[in-house]
């Protein structure tokens, strides 16, 4: 198991560097000089050199890395050449709020997604079962922009419940009413996808031997879903929530301009804008962290729950 | 699990759904509070460095200038810090501060020696917005509360821009270099306020929180306990956070306006303003294809601006005549080719240019209004012959497909449709257009000795109507050449809940907060 774990790690810091350089080349592949972008149309040549220089995009393309990932060691992502903060401490402002909204969706999709496809498995081709399907493929077809204005126009405009726009002014329970919305409409297509995954896996292991085996034992049914079933078909949905999180965050990308939330998606969609490179590696180093360990998290769950996974890697 | 633990957990889920409303409610009817939505978030609070006019709008809040801009439907300025200020000559102006104006933190009264530090610093650091300050030559002191501003030369935009906008804010000497240690740039930690309210808390892409400032002596008493602005980069957004009661003012996108107009949301005002911002469709002179002034004239000939107005700005925003918008020194009232242009017209241009049909291409920002305007205009052109390719670009490969500097692209840029801002005065307009900005952010390539001359001397003329006349020359001159269709200036509608807020507007829908009064 460990052995597991070191590898896994060794790939996901390799994974973590790899997607670090090909954006860093992208950048320098993409015209539009930042200086002249951030300065505006009056800087003066002197200003946009000095301001090169700080930036160090006149040194050559790999002694920018060197020192990109030099600095990173020491925790520091560089500074943001408008305001002159630090990237880390704007980063680390931000992603919090993208952490709760992708969480709380990932939460939706699991609280709701699982008991509605383990239920429907059970219940297989009654009622219940048919409108879970067609609600879980209507909730997968509807892009999760169109979920959140939808969202927005019901339960902030015509009914009032809840607010619009913004994160909450930091109390526990503001914060929750703000994230109500943006995590629905973020997560509701993931409740779909998990419902089907959960419901495809169940009624495959529930006609497996070992459940026959232990129907033919007399044990009660809810003994056999909770101890011998879902445990089983449970795998392939922490991959995919797993996996989700990456999703997750492009659809977190609109839900933050939307509902004028913080978040490291809206601060990547006015970075790139704004050609603020220091502000789009510290955001991207983020988030492709978050996804590699996301990732690495729904492996070894997956290893825990089931030693054949170990073996592949 | 327990039958009990379900009933608490049960109990609980419902006692926090029951006070969430409540809590909202309560704080929705907080005291007198204006919620107001900004399209970006502020980054920059040092004004000698100031970059956009969303900084500038708390800036005006929370410090002190010696003149500002009337808010109203007419452009003019009023005393602030100033007691009294006069033109002495045409490169002398004298200043008298009001007596009692304090900085915050104990940092004092308000003198003519931080007057002189503010603006000096401005040349001092090679400010990226030192332009606004033109020839200054140096402020003297004559003592505390007077100083007299001396240029090197004429220059009338200080009266428009300089001083009543971003780099006429006064900041206070000690503190700045109590601050910075050599006076530079304070970025986004002002060291004290000097206006009616303090910044008392930012909450990046949240929001500003500005609060009274206890230490304010000054005439403009502070509408509002608090004053908060949202940054929501999509107007949609926007209009929705009104409508659900999240916001208290805002500007309406154009799109939206109809139907506001149609069914009023309750409680509430929409003021039109006409915008200062300028849209045109630009041709690079220097294309082989444009070489010939008549196939540019056939192109502006074809163009027919209403109807471009009716796709893309829902019929909300007028023809522009020129860059100089309505109630500015040198707005024109008439552009040289008619707005419908004439379809006839074109075919002889281009009948001249011995061509029957042409492919051009034309760039637009990756928005749909811009993507609009084109599909128009290619219909349009398709009508005289001419195949029109749009080319969609982002906004960063967008601003800088023009400059020399970066790389080749100029040289296939052939029509564009572009977009500038504006403060009040003409020379920030016609200053993109000279010989010298040509491959820098004169992308048409547009060069003409008469009109960089008439530019230079402009600036110095005090007499409205003479300088006036010069800008309307340059603006006929743009047009001659063929290189320029001036499309509009858009508009800025703002809504309101009226029985809050009465607010306080520039002449172009800019909100100066510090003046807006609880209704």
């Amino acid at each position: 198991m460990w052995i597991y774990f070191l590898r896994r790690t060794v790939l996901a810091i390799a994974i973590v560097a790899i997607a670090v350089t090909l954006l860093r080349v992208m950048i320098h592949a993409v015209p539009g000089d930042p200086a002249v972008m951030m300065l505006g149309p009056r800087a003066t040549p002197a200003l946009i050199a000095e301001f090169r220089e700080k930036m160090g995009l006149n040194e050559p393309f790999h002694v920018q890395m060197v020192t990109f990932f030099a600095n990173l060691l020491k925790g520091d992502m560089g500074t943001d050449v408008f305001t002159g903060r630090s990237v880390t401490q704007i980063v680390m402002e931000q992603f919090p709020y993208t952490v709760e909204l992708i969480f709380t969706s990932v939460g939706w999709a699991a609280l709701v997604g699982i008991p509605l496809g383990c239920y429907s498995a059970i219940r297989r081709n009654t009622l219940f079962d048919k409108i879970t399907g067609i609600a879980s493929v209507g909730t997968i077809s509807i892009p999760s922009f169109v979920m959140a204005l939808y969202a927005l126009l019901i339960f902030a405009v015509g009914l009032g419940w809840l607010p619009a726009v913004g994160a909450g002014e930091g109390t526990l329970g503001d914060r929750l009413h703000h994230l109500i919305l943006p995590s629905l409409a973020v997560g509701i297509p993931w409740v779909g996808y998990t419902a089907r995954i959960v419901r495809a896996s169940m009624l495959e292991v529930l006609g497996e031997n070992h459940v026959r085996m232990a129907r033919a034992f007399g044990l009660p049914e809810m003994r056999i879903i909770f101890r011998y079933a879902l445990p089983i078909a449970i795998l392939p949905t922490i991959t995919l929530l797993g996996v989700g999180v990456a999703y997750l965050l492009s659809a977190a990308v609109f839900a933050e301009v939307i509902f004028a939330r913080p978040g490291i998606g809206s601060l990547i969609v006015n970075a790139v804008d704004e050609r603020n490179y220091p502000i789009v590696m510290g955001c991207v180093l983020v988030t492709t962290v978050l996804i590699v360990v996301a990732t690495m998290i729904s492996d070894f769950v997956n290893a825990l729950l089931d030693p054949r996974a170990r073996e592949g890697l | 699990m327990p039958r009990r633990t379900v009933l608490k957990g049960i109990a609980g889920a419902g006692a926090m759904a029951t006070t969430l409303p409540i809590t909202r409610a309560i704080w929705a009817a907080e005291g007198k509070t204006l919620r107001a939505r900004n399209y970006a978030d502020i980054d920059k609070l040092d004004p000698g460095f100031y970059q956009n006019a969303y900084n500038v709008d708390v800036m005006n809040c929370i410090y002190s200038k010696l003149i500002h801009y009337k808010p109203g439907h007419e452009w003019a300025w009023e005393l602030q810090a100033a007691e009294s200020i006069e033109q002495v000559d045409d490169t002398h102006i004298r200043f008298r501060l009001r007596k009692g104006i304090m900085f915050t933190d104990g940092y004092g009264e308000m003198t003519a020696e931080d007057v002189k530090f503010s603006f000096e610093r401005v040349i001092e650091f090679d400010s990226p917005v030192k332009g606004d300050w033109g020839p200054l030559d140096h402020v003297e002191v004559e003592d505390d509360h007077t100083g007299v501003i001396v240029l090197k030369s004429p220059f009338q935009p200080l009266w428009n821009i300089t001083l009543p906008f971003g780099c006429g804010h006064i900041v206070s000497k000690k503190a700045v270099m109590e601050k910075t240690g050599d006076g530079g740039d304070f970025g986004m930690e002002p060291p004290c306020f000097s206006g009616p309210y303090v910044l008392a808390e930012w909450k990046p892409d949240q929001y500003v929180r500005l609060t009274r400032n206890p230490d304010y002596a000054g005439p403009d008493k502070p509408g509002f306990d608090e004053i908060r602005i949202l940054p929501m980069d999509d107007e949609k957004t926007a209009e929705i956070a009104y409508e659900a009661g999240d916001i208290d003012f805002t500007q309406v996108s154009l799109a939206s306006l109809g139907n506001y107009k149609q069914d009023m949301p309750d409680d509430t005002t929409i003021d039109e303003y006409p915008s200062l911002y300028y849209a045109w469709v630009g041709m690079n002179v220097d294309h082989p294809k444009l070489k010939d002034i008549n196939v540019r004239k056939a192109i502006q000939w074809a163009i027919n601006v209403p109807q471009i107005m009716d796709a893309a700005y829902f019929g909300e925003a007028k023809p522009a005549t020129g860059l100089i918008a309505p109630g500015l020194i040198g707005h024109r009232e008439k552009a040289l080719v008619p707005p419908e242009g004439d379809l006839d017209t074109a075919r002889e241009y281009l009948a001249k240019a011995g061509l029957d049909s042409l492919d051009v291409a034309i760039d637009v920002l990756n928005a749909s209004q811009w993507k609009t305007m084109a599909e128009v205009i290619q219909a349009q052109l398709a009508q005289i012959g001419v195949n029109l390719d749009i080319r969609v670009q982002d906004s960063g490969s967008f601003w800088t497909m023009g400059m020399e500097s970066e790389g080749e692209r100029w040289k296939d840029l052939q029509l564009i449709i572009n977009r500038f801002s504006m403060v009040p005065d003409p020379y920030y307009a016609t200053e993109w257009f000279t010989c010298e900005q040509v491959g820098v952010w004169n992308w048409e390539r547009f060069c003409n000795e008469r009109f960089d001359t008439l530019h230079e001397e402009a600036v110095a003329v005090s007499d409205p109507e003479k300088r006036g006349a010069m800008y309307r020359e340059m603006q006929d001159l743009m047009e001659d050449s063929g290189a320029y269709r001036f499309l509009t200036h858009e508009a800025a509608p703002m809504m309101y809940r009226t029985s809050l807020v009465k607010p306080a507007l520039r002449p172009d829908g800019r909100p100066l907060y510090r003046f807006f009064e609880t209704a």
